[in-house]
């Protein structure tokens, strides 16, 4: 069968009626669950398998996707409008978001979100549909070594993220490397920094730090400001983008989305990587840096589609191996073989109406969550303008139910309420929590990968500059080691100058 | 800490009323079932099946609760705090069950626990690619013997059943291979897929629910072979005495009358004896294999003995 | 890392930032001391975090020096009130949410929390505890399964 026959027999497939409710229905609970921070794709989806057991294998498998990626269009609703990364693919969009909707710009900012991932979502789709068994070949050709480099460059391009000096976004990803050290060491057993918890064995999470660092420290500095009469935000200016918005965001969502579809192929901390490394790149790209962080347009747009993007892509291993990329790819793998059917390159031969229907089913929910959200963005704003006093405390109790739901103890909560206590104490100290966050996810990929290279090496570390892929990567983090040190020495010793005289 | 001095349900009665209760038992209330891992994990997965089959069976609710983390310590530390009237159960799985008590330190007394019923005995295999030069387990003996520590073996972690399977080809056939941890069975997948890895372990269910094009499996370690895999030789057909599988049923305090605990083993037999559950089962690759918990109980000394002599072998390596 | 700073000198909030940095170094440090760092080949529990509290310390006297010579800078000013109550109000939800009821712990977080900003009007406080205690209900603990006691019994 042709391309396009292979195509239209997926379209076949998704447009039937039970189909679509279904995609629907999982796009609409997605929007909700990523809306409500906390409350995670994975969780819900765990709920929800048992219930898949009653479906068509297609129908079911179609409203878990369209959760997935329902969910990352809602998380952005968050990140925008009360600076709350439900995911931490949605941390970046908090930078240049929030301070969008502070400017009365919330309205453009989730309009361009929004288009923006329809847009990455069709390109990962059919980049699905054309490409997938070859992109697959490339994730495999990533062993320990190649994520190595590649997890050493992320971290150096997360210091990109902060607006202020790069000493202190150094020291914050140090941080976050340590508190990802937390909990039982992989390779031994042994548990490591955990207080003696046994609440901290497996780690600690990533949303009791966000909710803490991001959530409870917001509500507490704004309430310390000025008190809730106090948090009046410009008013509303228009609901829709401008035409220089979109001028502006059209590259920068062209960026995204390849930068995404290529990084959400890479099992683990892929999809993560997406988003922040477009945002760094958009803002090494821009004429004008040093605005991002202040509410500028493209640093929404290009984070925002390429965690579209690599939302979809993350699909690829799944379907044409039959690995998971992550916990969310695992859980779809349980949904599949629930039905007895086994993803994988067997599936894709001779039972092509599944693998094609879940391809077209992706488009038409991507389309679908534009339709829904489009309007759904006047009602958002709308919510800003509730008086901060009615709207904190549902924000408190959003965050506390969704980390005491993580898994069922008080132990998460607390530590959620000391993070925010150290958010608090970041806030005074002018740190700024973005690049902690993204060194806590990357740095156990970077250590686990790296002591797996060197015992399957035996010890011998010229490996990472015999692998092609690895090599390129290592150049590129010099590279970029050399851009950043530069103009931030020359520019700190002109403003130390500066002050001196001054 | 005292996060789990109380279960909500479990403290609906009150000491006093809970001799009145066994009468009415289980139909009065619901029976809460502590899943020692996250949702979506292949036990939570079972039991949520399970549930269902065992609700009809007493006629009374079994509402999941997911306590993971600390490889079950942490729910069965829950368990163990919960009141002896039957209206709680929760996961077990070994070997990690036996393993924890070896080296360390536990929030709660392993003798407690009573197993109540083994539903799933999945044994350990190891994989290699299929256009591997190694054709048979034999192959990578004699390999490794030539080239100590040349072979490596993904596991999920130090002390995890293909750890320890490892240990014992190690010392039955007097080779050294390299361990490398992975975060999961998925993760070593994709390092075997990409050849960056010689071997990895899996369970027998995990390898007969994969694409069989994409890996060749060489032996398993259990006693007989499974019923999932019955063209797989076993280990010790091969001549290595490897034994290791792990096995996944639900257990209860000791002190719930023995009753309660009775009733309760013959309602998972009669539930997984149901085809409907069956033909699920079979679906998702869950290898069933019953026993009782009196059964099972009796079993577990020799397993933990063998245990605790290849946690000494890692001792020596170190 | 108070420092000999002249009552005109010293960026106070990157001083704060140096001592967070050195601090929780030392403190990882200290907590990883008897974790094996192994060999290369063989890289034991303790070698990253060795590693990187080095860096996080010496990061943090890189930023902390260089500041005790910049112009006097001041900490935001701190009101012990938002802070306090709220962290008080998400801590007591977290046992009353085990140990009493969903309810009980909504109700409690919503009203506790207002108290963060005094001058609210009571009437509108009860109201919104209420009516957000019944819509937490109807969407976690019915909708998405959320595994917490409704009600207190």
């Amino acid at each position: 069968m042709s391309f396009i026959d292979l195509l239209m027999l997926g379209f076949g497939e998704a447009m039937t009626l039970q189909n679509l409710s279904f995609c629907l229905l999982g796009a609409l609970l997605g929007t909700l669950i990523g809306v409500l921070p906390g409350i995670g794709p994975t969780a819900t989806i765990a709920v929800l398998l048992p219930i898949t057991f009653f479906l068509p294998p297609l129908a079911g498998i179609i409203m878990l996707a369209g959760i997935y990626y329902g969910a990352q269009y809602g998380g952005t609703t968050t990140a925008v409008l009360v600076n709350l990364p439900g995911e931490a693919s949605s941390v970046v969009t908090t930078l240049d978001g929030y301070q969008m909707a502070q400017q009365g710009r919330a309205g453009a900012a989730l309009a361009v979100a929004a288009l923006g991932s329809f847009f990455a979502g069709t390109v990962a789709t059919f980049a699905i549909a054309v490409a997938g068994p070859t992109l697959s070949s490339f994730a495999l050709s990533f062993g320990p070594a190649e994520y190595v480099s590649l997890m050493v460059f992320g971290l150096l391009a997360a210091t990109i993220l902060a607006s202020g000096t790069v000493l202190k976004a150094i020291g914050m990803i140090l941080i976050g490397l340590l508190l990802g050290m937390v909990g039982t060491d992989q390779s031994t057993g042994q548990d490591r920094l955990t207080f003696g918890a046994i609440e901290l064995f497996d780690g600690i999470d990533f949303i009791v730090i966000a909710i803490g660092l991001f959530g409870f420290s917001e509500i507490i500095a704004n309430l310390e400001r000025s008190g809730s009469e106090g948090v009046t935000l410009a008013p509303i200016s228009r609901l829709w983008p401008t035409r220089d918005d979109f001028r502006r965001s059209w590259a920068a969502v062209l960026r995204g989305t390849g930068v995404g579809t290529f990084l959400g192929l890479l099992p683990g901390g892929g999809a993560t990587l997406a988003s922040f490394s477009a945002y760094s790149f958009e803002k090494k790209m821009s004429k004008r840096p040093q605005d991002f962080g202040t509410g500028v347009v493209e640093g929404v747009a290009a984070p925002e589609a390429a965690n579209n993007a690599a939302a979809q892509s993350s699909f690829i291993p799944l379907l044409t191996l039959g690995i998971p990329s992550n916990n969310m790819m695992a859980m779809m793998l349980s949904a599949f073989m629930i039905h007895g059917i086994t993803p994988g390159p067997t599936v894709l031969a001779n039972q092509p109406e599944i693998f094609w229907g879940l391809v077209a089913s992706m488009w038409i929910g991507n389309a679908l969550l534009v339709i829904i959200n489009l309007p759904m963005i006047g009602l958002w704003v709308k919510l800003l303008t509730v008086p901060y006093r009615l709207l904190y405390p549902a924000i408190l109790l959003f965050c506390c139910i969704g980390v005491y739901s993580m898994n069922n103890r008080i132990f998460d909560v607390m530590l959620a309420a000391g993070f925010g206590l150290v958010g608090y104490v970041f806030r005074k100290a002018k740190c700024e929590p973005g690049p902690l966050l993204l060194g806590f996810v990357l740095g156990p990929l970077l250590e686990s990968n790296l002591r797996r290279t060197l015992l399957i090496e035996q010890g011998d570390p010229s490996i990472f500059v015999e692998r092609p892929i690895s090599l390129t990567m290592l150049i590129a983090t010099v590279v970029l080691l050399g851009l950043m040190i530069f103009p931030a020495f020359r520019k700190s010793r002109q403003e130390a100058f500066q002050e001196e005289e001054g | 800490m005292k996060a789990f001095t109380a279960l909500p349900l479990a403290a609906a009665l009150s000491a006093g009323m809970a001799s009145a209760a066994l009468a009415d038992w289980p139909t009065d209330r619901p029976i809460e079932m502590i899943v020692a891992f996250a949702p979506g994990g292949g036990t939570d997965i079972m039991l949520r099946t399970l549930a269902p089959f065992l609700e009809a069976e007493l006629g009374t609710q079994f509402p999941v609760l997911n306590r993971p983390g600390a490889s079950g310590e942490i729910a069965y530390t829950a368990l163990s705090q919960a009141r002896p009237d039957g209206h709680t159960v929760s996961s077990l799985n070994t070997p990690g069950f036996l393993t924890m008590r070896i080296d360390r330190k536990l929030r709660f007394d392993p003798a407690e626990i009573c197993p109540i019923a083994r539903i799933v005995e999945d044994p350990g295999t190891f994989i290699v690619q299929p256009d591997s030069e190694f054709q048979s387990l034999a192959d990578v003996v004699a390999f490794a013997k030539e080239n100590p520590g040349a072979v490596s073996v993904a596991t999920t972690g130090m002390g995890t059943d293909e750890h320890l399977a490892m240990l014992q080809l190690e010392q039955a056939a007097g080779i050294d291979l390299t361990a490398v941890p992975f975060g999961g069975a998925n993760e070593a997948k994709t390092a075997l897929l990409g050849g960056h890895v010689t071997m990895i372990g899996l369970n027998v269910g995990e390898y007969a629910t994969s694409d069989q094009d994409s890996f060749r499996a060489l032996a398993q370690f259990s006693e007989e072979r499974s019923t999932l895999a019955p063209d797989l030789p076993t280990a010790k057909e091969l001549g290595y005495d490897v034994i290791m599988s792990s096995e996944r049923g639900l257990a209860a305090r000791c002190d719930v009358p023995e009753e309660i605990r009775t009733r309760l083993s013959q309602a998972v037999d009669a539930a997984i004896a149901d085809p409907e559950f069956q033909g699920k089962a079979k679906q998702q690759g869950i290898p069933l294999s019953y026993q009782s918990g009196a059964d099972w109980s009796a079993a577990m000394p020799a397993r933990l003995e063998r245990y605790t002599q290849i946690f000494q072998l890692i001792k020596q390596e170190q | 890392m108070a420092g000999p700073s002249a009552p005109d000198k010293g960026d106070k909030p990157d001083l704060l930032t140096a001592a967070i940095f050195v601090g929780l170094g030392a403190l990882g440090l200290f907590m990883g001391w008897g974790l094996d760092p192994g060999s290369l080949a063989q890289m034991g529990p303790g070698f990253l975090p060795r590693v990187v509290c080095l860096l996080l310390i010496a990061v943090g006297l890189g930023v902390g020096i260089p500041a005790l010579r910049r112009p006097a800078q001041a900490i935001e000013a701190v009101r012990l009130r938002p802070v306090l109550v709220i962290t008080l109000a998400i801590v007591v939800f977290a046992y009353a949410a085990t140990h009493l009821s969903f309810v009980l712990a909504s109700l409690w977080l919503i009203v506790a929390g207002s108290l963060a900003d005094p001058g609210g009007r009571w009437t509108h406080t009860l109201l919104l505890a209420v009516g957000l205690t019944v819509f937490g209900a109807l969407v976690f603990v019915y909708g998405l399964g959320v595994q917490v006691p409704l009600w207190p019994v």
